[in-house]
C-alpha cells in the first residue's frame, strides 16, 4: 500500500511526555479530563526535527499529582448544598491544578520526514516533549499498512483485543472506503490469529459495521 | 535500637486515665468562668481599662475588648465572586553538620478565584541563602546567626512579601479580595530577640503590612484550634481582688495579694483555660464572637496601625481564631467581608481554608525532597571542589553499624 505524505499537522499539541520507554510512552494532558479517546493515534515529537513517534493510547486516567495522593467526595458541600459534575470544578478551581489527566500509548512506529514505518523507533520520545492528536488524514495514512497489528496484538499488560479493535473502528471512520478498510482489516486479523478462532472472532465482532 | 513501644504504651494508657479524670473537673471550672465573663458584658470599657493598666504588671496575656463580649454575629452573605491570595512557607535550616553553611526558604503561593470566572494559579518558589549577609545579622558589633526562631522570623517575612508579588500579580479585578495567611501576625518569635534583630525583621514585616494597606488589600490570618488564653487573661483580672480601675490600679502578680494572705490566687480557676473555651458556647456555625486587641507587648509596642486585633469563629466542631491588622478591623465592611471569606473558605475546605491548604501543599519539604536536596547539595560542591564533608556525628549517624 501506498504511504500519504504527512499532513505537517498545524493540530495544538494537547500533552507532554512524562515518562518514557521503547515500547511504551505516558504524557500529561494540558487540560484536565481532555485525553485524546482511546484507541487514538497520538504522534510524539523528538529531539531530532523530521522525526516523530506514533502511539495507540491504550489508557486514561486521573487523578492526584501528588504522589500517593487521592481525589476526595466534593458532590456535598460543607454547608449541606448539592453539587453535580461540573459545578464542581467551577467551585473548585484549584482542582484544575492539583488533578491530572495522563494517557498510555503503545508505540506502533514512527516517521521520518515523509517516510512511516510500523516498527519501533531508534529512540523513545524523550521526556517532557510535545504530544500531538493526530487529524483523519494522518491516521489514515498511518493505516495504509496493518504490520502494526502485530505490535498490538502481542503486547503484554494492555487490553490489546479493544485497543486494536478500537484503532480499527478510528481508521475507518476517518476513510471514505470504511467498508472496504474494515474487511482489510478482517483478513488481516484473520491471518494473524489464524491458531486462535475464539479471540478473532471477539474482535471481528468489534469492529464489524 | 528505636521507640520501646511496650514500655511507652503502658505510659499512654496511664495518661489517657488521668486526662479523663480532668476532664470532669475542668468541665466544672469552665462554666463558672464562662459565667463570670458573661456577667461582664456591658463593662467592656472598664476591662479593657483594666487590662490597659494591667498589661506591664500581670504575669498573663491579656485581651481588650472593642465589642460586647457576648457577640455573636451571623454569617454575612458569601460574595458571588472574590479573589484571594495565601501563601505558607517551610525551611530546611542551617545544618551545623552538614556539608555547607546554607539554609533554604520554600514558599508555597495561591491565586483562587471563584465566582463567573473561576481560576487557581499554584506554584512555589525556593530559595536558597548562603551569603554571609544570609546567615548572619550584624549591628557593627554584635553577630547573631539566622537560624532556629530566627530563621521562621525571616521565612515569616518572606511570605509576606510573597502575598505582595502575588496580590499585585492577580488581585486586580474590581471583586471583593482578600491576602492570607496562616497562623498568627503577631511575631511572638520576636519579642524576646535582641533590639536590632526585632527592629530588622520586624521593620521588614510591617512594610509588607504597609503595602498591602496602601493596596487597599485587607489581610487576615487563620488560626486552626488556637490555644491562646488571651480572653482568659482578662477574665483573670475580673476575679483578681487587686485590680481597682476606678484607683487606677491593676493586677500586679508580683504581689498577689491572694498569696501574700497564703491562699491559691482567686485567679488559679482559670488555670490551663483557653479562649476557645470561654466562647465556644456563645457561637453557633458560622458565627463569630467579639473583635479583641491582643495585648501581647510586641503588638502593643510595634505595630502602629497594623495592630493586631482577632475574633472567633465556629467552623464544625472548631472555633478558629481569625487575626486582622487595626485598619482591617475599623472598618466594617472589612470586617463582615473577612468573616464571610474566612467561613466559606473553611467550608471549600472542608473546616480548614482550602487557600491555606494548597499553599501548604505547596511549600511543604518532604523527606524525599530533603534527601536529593543535601545530595544535590554535595554533588554540587564536589564538583566545584569546595569541602563537601559531612561532620564525622553526623555520618555516624546515618546508619547502624555492625
Amino acid at each position: 500500500m501506498g504511504v500519504a505524505a504527512p499532513t505537517g499537522s498545524p493540530m495544538e499539541r494537547i500533552g507532554e511526555v512524562i515518562e518514557s520507554s521503547t515500547t511504551r510512552f505516558t504524557a500529561g494532558a494540558y487540560e484536565l479530563l481532555a485525553a485524546p479517546p482511546f484507541g487514538s493515534l497520538v504522534r510524539a515529537q523528538t529531539r531530532s526535527a523530521g522525526v516523530a513517534v506514533y502511539g495507540l493510547v491504550y489508557e486514561i486516567r486521573t487523578g492526584s499529582k501528588e504522589p500517593g495522593g487521592r481525589a476526595m467526595m466534593r458532590g456535598r458541600t460543607y454547608s449541606g448544598r448539592n453539587l453535580y459534575d461540573a459545578e464542581i470544578y467551577h467551585e473548585h478551581p484549584d482542582l484544575a491544578e492539583v488533578l491530572q489527566t495522563e494517557f498510555s500509548a503503545i508505540t506502533v512506529g514512527y516517521c521520518e520526514r515523509d517516510r512511516r514505518y510500523q516498527y519501533l523507533p531508534p529512540h523513545p520520545p524523550p521526556v517532557h516533549y510535545s504530544v500531538y492528536p493526530c487529524d483523519d488524514a494522518e491516521l489514515g495514512g498511518f493505516c495504509e499498512s496493518s504490520d502494526f497489528f502485530r505490535s498490538v496484538l502481542f503486547a503484554a499488560q494492555i487490553p490489546s483485543d479493544e485497543l486494536l479493535s478500537a484503532a480499527i473502528r478510528a481508521t475507518a471512520r476517518a476513510r471514505h472506503d470504511s467498508r472496504d478498510y474494515l474487511v482489510y482489516a478482517g483478513r488481516e486479523l484473520a491471518s494473524l490469529l489464524k491458531d486462535d478462532y475464539d479471540r478473532l472472532t471477539a474482535i471481528l465482532r468489534r469492529i464489524k459495521p | 535500637m528505636g521507640l520501646d513501644l511496650t514500655a511507652l504504651g503502658r505510659q499512654v494508657r496511664q495518661m489517657s486515665g488521668a486526662t479523663a479524670l480532668s476532664a470532669a473537673t475542668t468541665n466544672e471550672r469552665t462554666s463558672r468562668v464562662v459565667a463570670r465573663y458573661r456577667e461582664a458584658t456591658g463593662a467592656e470599657q472598664h476591662w479593657a481599662t483594666a487590662a490597659n493598666i494591667s498589661r506591664e504588671t500581670a504575669n498573663w496575656l491579656l485581651a481588650h475588648p472593642v465589642e460586647p463580649l457576648d457577640t455573636a454575629r451571623n454569617r454575612p452573605e458569601i460574595p458571588v465572586s472574590y479573589a484571594l491570595v495565601a501563601s505558607d512557607g517551610s525551611q530546611i535550616d542551617l545544618d551545623r553538620h552538614g556539608s555547607a553553611s546554607c539554609y533554604l526558604i520554600n514558599i508555597g503561593r495561591v491565586f483562587l478565584r471563584y465566582g463567573e470566572n473561576p481560576l487557581a494559579r499554584l506554584s512555589s518558589e525556593p530559595v536558597l541563602y548562603y551569603r554571609e549577609e544570609d546567615l548572619y545579622l550584624s549591628n557593627g558589633t554584635r553577630r547573631v546567626p539566622i537560624e532556629g526562631n530566627y530563621l521562621s522570623a525571616r521565612r515569616d517575612v518572606d511570605e509576606g512579601v510573597a502575598l505582595v508579588g502575588l496580590a499585585d500579580e492577580f488581585l486586580t479585578d474590581d471583586i471583593p479580595c482578600l491576602a492570607l495567611q496562616d497562623g498568627t501576625l503577631i511575631r511572638w518569635t520576636l519579642a524576646g530577640a535582641e533590639r536590632f534583630v526585632q527592629d530588622h525583621f520586624l521593620g521588614r514585616y510591617l512594610a509588607y503590612l504597609d503595602a498591602m494597606h496602601e493596596r487597599g488589600i485587607p489581610v487576615a490570618s487563620y488560626i486552626s484550634r488556637p490555644r491562646s488564653p488571651e480572653v482568659v487573661g482578662t477574665i483573670r483580672l475580673m476575679l483578681c481582688p487587686d485590680v481597682d480601675v476606678a484607683a487606677g490600679k491593676g493586677a500586679n502578680c508580683s504581689e498577689c495579694s491572694d498569696l501574700a494572705d497564703g491562699r491559691d490566687p482567686s485567679c488559679s480557676i482559670c488555670q490551663g483555660l483557653v479562649d476557645t473555651d470561654i466562647l465556644a458556647g456563645q457561637l453557633s456555625e458560622g458565627q463569630r464572637g467579639p473583635l479583641f486587641i491582643s495585648m501581647s507587648r510586641i503588638n502593643v509596642e510595634s505595630y502602629r496601625e497594623h495592630t493586631i486585633y482577632f475574633f472567633h469563629m465556629r467552623v464544625g466542631r472548631e472555633l478558629a481564631r481569625i487575626e486582622i491588622p487595626q485598619w482591617v478591623a475599623q472598618d466594617p465592611d472589612q470586617v463582615d467581608l473577612i468573616h464571610a471569606l474566612m467561613y466559606d473558605q473553611a467550608g471549600r475546605g472542608g473546616g480548614y481554608p482550602v487557600a491555606l491548604e494548597r499553599a501548604h501543599e505547596q511549600a511543604v519539604v518532604r523527606s524525599a525532597d530533603r534527601r536529593t536536596f543535601q545530595h544535590m547539595l554535595e554533588a554540587s560542591l564536589y564538583r566545584a571542589e569546595a569541602d563537601a564533608s559531612a561532620s564525622a556525628k553526623k555520618d555516624s549517624k546515618s546508619y547502624i553499624k555492625g
